[in-house]
């Protein structure tokens, strides 16, 4: 074969993977995988609510994006058709319950139904911010010991 | 001070679920976002009409999307709330107390990317068992809230996303 050739589709090869890389492990990479992540942070559900509403930007720069295992005594548990979300709730505001609002994944809603007010449970999540009202944490496990 | 709490119950309504969807149409690629946990709160009385949305609930469908829309367009981390605070400017012509559809013009301050700007916007209201469901879809220009988008990606990116906001409002109870 001739060198030129050689070269030719020695770098062919290259461009290929080097395209597929792109495609697969760059534009299409998967989302993160909260269910599976170690804590950042492991606190009680009241400290982190009490960081938020008293000093919103550093626990906005210390928390969000940040995987956090949080426990507590449950207030309720939310449903609607397609959501269920474990509220913790540590004020009565103008419009009700405030405190962390926290949505499960969608594979928790049967053990969802099992949580009683009051029971003490331990979630891991991602924790999005505080919208003056509550903490908001997103793609959450029930990980109770 | 009693007349008064007498005279306000039963005319807020809320949800701390609501959906907000945007909708970015460039040449091309079409790119969707969702966000359900919005707080939104309605006085059928004066007309109160607010909403308190966290830039970081957007979901999008590429992981990369949503990373490029939190650190380079929206920099949620300087800026991880979004909030629109205004009236129903028609308010008294209409009885959010009675089942039917309204059309509603909502009229106030619009707060993206740490910009607020004076907004009139129409909707659409439906008062049905008891509930009331907010519709509406406006466009928002990325410019205004000084949201850049770099040349290099003006086929990717409109400059104009269309939102879609769909609202079902519970009572307050006290």
């Amino acid at each position: 074969m001739k060198k030129w050739l050689k070269v030719l589709l020695v770098l062919a090869v290259i461009g290929i993977i080097t395209a597929l890389y792109i495609y697969f492990f760059v534009y299409n990479k998967p989302h993160r995988d909260i269910e599976k992540a170690k804590p950042d942070f492991t606190m009680q559900a009241e400290v982190l609510y009490k960081e938020f509403t008293s000093q919103k930007d550093s626990a906005n720069a210390k928390y969000l994006d940040k995987v956090l295992e949080i426990n507590g005594n449950l207030k309720s548990v939310e449903k609607t058709d397609t959501l269920s979300i474990i509220v913790f709730s540590f004020n009565e505001g103008m419009f009700g319950d405030e405190g962390i609002r926290c949505t499960l994944l969608p594979k928790y809603r049967e053990m969802a139904s099992d949580l009683k007010p009051n029971d003490m449970v331990t979630i891991k999540g991602l924790c999005q911010g505080y919208n003056d009202t509550d903490v908001i944490m997103e793609k959450c496990s029930i990980t109770n010991p | 001070m009693l007349m008064f709490t007498a005279f306000s119950f039963g005319q807020k309504y809320m949800t701390k679920n609501g959906k907000i969807s945007f909708f970015s149409n460039a040449p091309m690629e079409k790119i969707e976002a969702n966000n359900n946990q919005v707080n939104c709160a309605l006085d059928i009385k004066t007309g109160d009409f607010v909403f308190k949305v966290l830039m970081k609930s957007f979901e999008f469908e590429k992981a990369l999307m949503q990373e490029h829309f939190n650190e380079n367009y929206a920099e949620s981390d300087k800026f991880p709330n979004a909030s629109f605070k205004g009236k129903i400017v028609n308010i008294t012509a209409i009885d959010l107390t009675k089942p039917g559809k309204y059309q509603v013009t909502v009229e106030g301050d619009l707060t993206i990317h740490g910009v607020t700007k004076k907004v009139t916007e129409k909707g659409t209201f439906e008062v049905a068992n008891g509930k009331i469901r907010g519709v509406s879809t406006f466009k928002v220009k990325l410019a205004d809230y000084g949201i850049k988008i770099p040349k290099t990606v003006v086929n990717n990116i409109a400059e104009e996303v269309e939102i879609k906001v769909d609202v079902l409002m519970d009572p307050l109870k006290k």
